[in-house]
């Protein structure tokens, strides 16, 4: 009986770290996300501060290719709608996986005070 | 207790971390703010040496002194003339300085914090110190 218990709390522990390992990665992914946006936000102003006329370059490689202001615009616009759902999406992905470790800690728990009686009544 | 406390290091060494990474930035946007000084219509047409890699330079001439091409981030660069460029650079150090500022306040916060539970980690562990000497005595 303590066998079994031992090897279920040994399993449960498993998935727990594996779903701490997941946490952390979302967690660096949403800051890196985080960064994204606000170097993009910053990108932003500073092309609604451009004068009509002036010339914006898009570097793509080793080149620099002469872009349209408004295109540009929009693009920044566009790819910071996509970075804050993708945050958004993120921010789920973390609370879910949070859910999930706390069920998990329970587990362990109540595992754990299975094991402490049944090794008290041994 | 003990858990928080590494916690609080941790913490603290991340708002160093960042401060010195905004510094080095806010020194680079200064640099290239100064650059700008130079490029002046007395420069036009002469000869200069344009590095290829960092030890080869060919020669070029001083064709346009009144635009330069700013890199604005995420690849986009944008044309600008030299005050313009002037106004772009210290606009992003003061941006820089304003983010430090806010970093230098929340680790003040969390440096006070930090002295508090050491505070008190102290005096537990120095009642408890005197519970364990008592019946010794």
């Amino acid at each position: 009986m303590t066998d079994e218990i031992q090897k279920k709390f040994q399993k449960e522990l498993e998935l727990y770290n594996g779903v701490q390992k997941d946490i952390k990665k979302a967690i660096g992914l949403k800051q890196q996300l985080d960064s994204q946006l606000n170097e993009n936000k910053a990108v932003k102003e500073e092309l609604a501060l451009l004068k009509k006329d002036s010339e914006v370059y898009k570097l793509i490689g080793p080149v620099l290719v002469k872009q349209d202001l408004d295109e540009a615009r929009t693009n920044v616009s566009k790819r910071m709608e996509y970075i804050s759902k993708e945050i958004k999406r993120t921010d789920d992905h973390i609370s879910a996986l949070e859910n999930k470790q706390e069920a998990l800690q329970e587990n362990l728990n109540k595992l754990r005070n299975d094991l402490g009686k049944l090794k008290l009544k041994a | 207790m003990n858990i928080y406390f590494p916690f609080l290091f941790q913490e603290l060494s991340v708002f160093q971390d960042s401060i010195q990474t905004l510094q080095i930035a806010k020194s680079k946007f200064v640099e290239s703010g100064e650059s700008l000084e130079k490029i002046t219509p007395a420069i036009k047409g002469k000869t200069i040496l344009v590095p290829l890699t960092g030890s080869m330079y060919v020669p070029g001439t001083v064709a346009d002194v009144d635009n330069v091409v700013i890199d604005i981030g995420t690849g986009y660069y944008a044309q600008k003339d030299i005050d313009g460029g002037k106004d772009y650079f210290k606009r992003k150090v003061e941006f820089v300085a304003e983010q430090m500022e806010k970093i230098n306040l929340l680790g003040m916060e969390k440096s006070k914090l930090r002295q508090a539970v050491g505070m008190i980690m102290e005096m537990k562990f120095q009642s408890e110190l005197q519970a364990q000497k008592a019946p010794a005595s």
